[in-house]
């Protein structure tokens, strides 16, 4: 069995002279999730877009469980789920035939629907039609759709987007499930934390160009800075100290804090994902 | 052609256009209405006698009515106006008098006296005006038989094929059929793109030649079961069914190329009841044309429309044969290549 789930090589995709895709390569392993970070109109869905096959490949080439996209797309397409980014339901159709459309589509057997909604909290608004749904439900709808052909392959486009937060704790815990069946997940989010608590791996991409792709550790060894956040009493007034930890100077400075200052609390901190984007292109991810 | 994907997706069609409210009911509604139409409109003809003269010597023009016997007398001023109204079906019938009518009376030869026919003239009125102009002659000279008629037809002679109000309806309401289905069918594609269903569909074993093959099918068969389902009703397939089904089978077919085009044209919904509008008003003009006869001129045999409701009138209304309605067949099926091709082609494109 191929130990990459989707190879990625120099692909490149443009706009009429608008490059949105910048000559990227990866590989995500089988049964991994990789996070796909970056700010609007960076890339991300152009790239999701281009793997799921709906958009065609100008430049480069893209293998998915070991099957070229070119040549064998409906192939692919079959043990693919997506969750776009935004709802595509039939939202005259009810939760559950909106399902059973697609279970049949994927020649799905003896299709269990209801667990599936159970899956994603959706239980008892089966028969109600989408229209009627709130943003979150269809949403949760959506991961449920994504998920009817037990996809090996699951691009989940922003999946938490709208959601609160007890529910997208629970799809949080879905992705991680499918993972553990031996699903492969490409997730785009723009939360940090989320990426953080979920994925295997990360990848930065900005203006189209993958800028950094490690684990998300790695990522904080290589870029992030530890440091020492204290909250002292001044003059009446509750102030912040911080101190960057692994330094030479660190422990004099901690010494001289706790000498010199009436310390309240203190706390270790170290970088987000966000403070390592930044500091790698200059730029915040929910620009 | 894979039938499960393409059932799948006719049945997923289907749901959601009786899901959409507003189409459904202006189908179930139009078509009750159009029958409802045809029946309250008059099954009968009762027309006034309408008669083109032209007299050389007379040089006047005008118009003259006999109100006791409800005949309405036209002169023209020569006799090739006078052919082109009755050719247009303007009169029943046209009388033209010989230059020496009078003389030739006078010296006891016999005047020729020409007589014009619209096709659709009655043989009743066609021996009416025969036996008021050999009666005038009579009164002239006093003695029978003195004048020479010679009966001309002007077009296909169709003698006691005059067509009921209500029939000469029947292609506009066949239009207005077909048209409704335009709307309805761009409407779900149109749906369908907007709302990018169209991507999550395509990102499954689905592929495009399935959804459009769902959409065409689904299309014609809507078209065609209620263009059936209304020539039943008013019992239009009386003379010459196969060729009725036939030519049903092919508007369909011309349509549902047509409801691509404008979901592919229209970026909404806005969009497309625009071109919907459009083409419903260009493919009624041949219809108007069976409705007032002589009102279209021939450049409407251009429109897509036409042959389909040459078709129709010829064989409902003029029990036509069906090889005198094979040269409309080959137009509309070249009509449904085109615009199915067309349709298709953009609709590509829409969904890339």
């Amino acid at each position: 069995m191929n130990q990459h789930a989707i190879m990625v090589n120099n692909l490149r995709y443009r706009y009429g002279n608008l490059v949105a895709v910048d000559n990227i390569s990866f590989q995500v392993n089988t049964q991994e999730i990789l996070g796909f970070l970056g700010p609007n109109g960076a890339g991300k869905s152009t790239t999701v877009k281009l793997l799921t096959g709906q958009l065609r490949l100008q430049e480069g080439q893209v293998t998915i469980l070991g099957r070229d996209i070119t040549r064998e797309l409906k192939k692919i397409q079959s043990e693919m789920g997506i969750c776009f980014e935004q709802p595509n339901l039939y939202e005259q159709m009810t939760a559950m035939e909106n399902l059973e459309l697609f279970a049949r589509l994927f020649n799905v057997k003896n299709f269990d629907g209801y667990s599936l909604l159970k899956k994603v909290g959706l239980e008892g608004k089966e028969k109600e039609k989408v229209v009627n749904y709130s943003k979150g439900m269809k949403q949760r709808l959506m991961v449920a759709r994504a998920l009817v052909n037990s996809p090996r392959i699951l691009f989940l486009d922003e999946p938490t987007s709208g959601l609160d937060p007890v529910s997208a704790e629970s799809i949080r815990n879905l992705i991680l499930k499918e993972r553990e069946r031996g699903a492969t997940v490409f997730l785009t989010t723009h939360d940090m934390w989320e990426a953080d608590k979920l994925c295997n791996r990360v990848a930065f991409i900005n203006q189209g160009k993958i800028v950094a792709i490690d684990t998300p550790h790695n990522l904080k060894q290589a870029y992030g800075q530890r440091l020492l956040v204290a909250e002292v009493v001044r003059n009446g007034n509750l102030e912040k100290r911080t101190i960057i930890l692994d330094q030479p100077d660190t422990a004099r400075m901690v010494q001289e804090l706790f000498r010199n200052e009436r310390v309240i609390t203190v706390h270790s901190q170290e970088a987000t994902l966000e403070d390592i984007f930044i500091q790698i292109t200059g730029r915040r991810l929910t620009e | 052609m894979n039938a499960r994907l393409t059932t799948t997706l006719i049945k997923k069609d289907l749901t959601l256009f009786v899901r959409d409210r507003f189409y459904f009911l202006i189908t179930v509604i139009g078509l009750i209405l159009y029958v409802v139409i045809y029946w309250i409109m008059p099954a009968n003809v009762d027309e006034e006698l309408e008669i083109a003269l032209f007299i050389p010597e007379q040089q006047q023009s005008g118009t003259f009515l006999d109100t006791e016997h409800g005949i309405k007398v036209t002169m023209f001023s020569t006799e090739d106006a006078l052919q082109e109204a009755i050719k247009q079906s303007k009169y029943s019938a046209g009388v033209v008098i010989p230059e020496d009518f009078l003389s030739l009376i006078a010296t006891g030869q016999k005047p020729r006296v020409t007589l014009y026919f619209s096709p659709q003239s009655s043989e009743e009125l066609r021996e009416a005006i025969k036996a008021m102009i050999s009666r005038a002659a009579f009164m002239t000279s006093g003695i029978e038989d003195k004048i020479e008629l010679k009966t001309e037809i002007i077009g296909n002679d169709m003698i006691g094929r005059q067509i009921p109000l209500r029939d000469r309806f029947i292609p506009l309401l066949l239009i207005a059929i077909l048209g409704t289905e335009v709307l309805s069918l761009a409407s779900l594609i149109s749906t369908e793109l907007t709302q990018n269903t169209v991507s999550a569909i395509l990102a499954t074993p689905v592929k495009l030649s399935h959804l459009l093959s769902a959409k065409a099918i689904m299309g014609m068969t809507m078209a065609f079961c209620q263009t059936v389902l209304f020539m039943l009703i008013i019992r239009g397939f009386s003379h010459e069914p196969l060729a009725v089904f036939m030519s049903l089978l092919l508007g369909s077919t011309l349509i549902t190329g047509l409801g691509f085009l404008v979901a592919a044209m229209a970026r909404d919904m806005m969009g497309v009841t625009s071109w919907g509008m459009i083409m419903f008003v260009i493919f009624v003009i041949p219809a108007i044309g069976t409705l007032f006869p002589g009102l279209i001129s021939d450049w409407a045999k251009v429109l897509p429309s036409y042959h389909l409701i040459d078709a129709v009138s010829k064989l409902v209304s003029y029990h036509a044969s069906f090889a005198e309605i094979k040269g409309d067949y080959f137009i509309m099926l070249g009509w449904s290549a085109v615009s199915t091709t067309a349709g298709v082609l953009t609709l590509r494109r829409r969904y890339r």
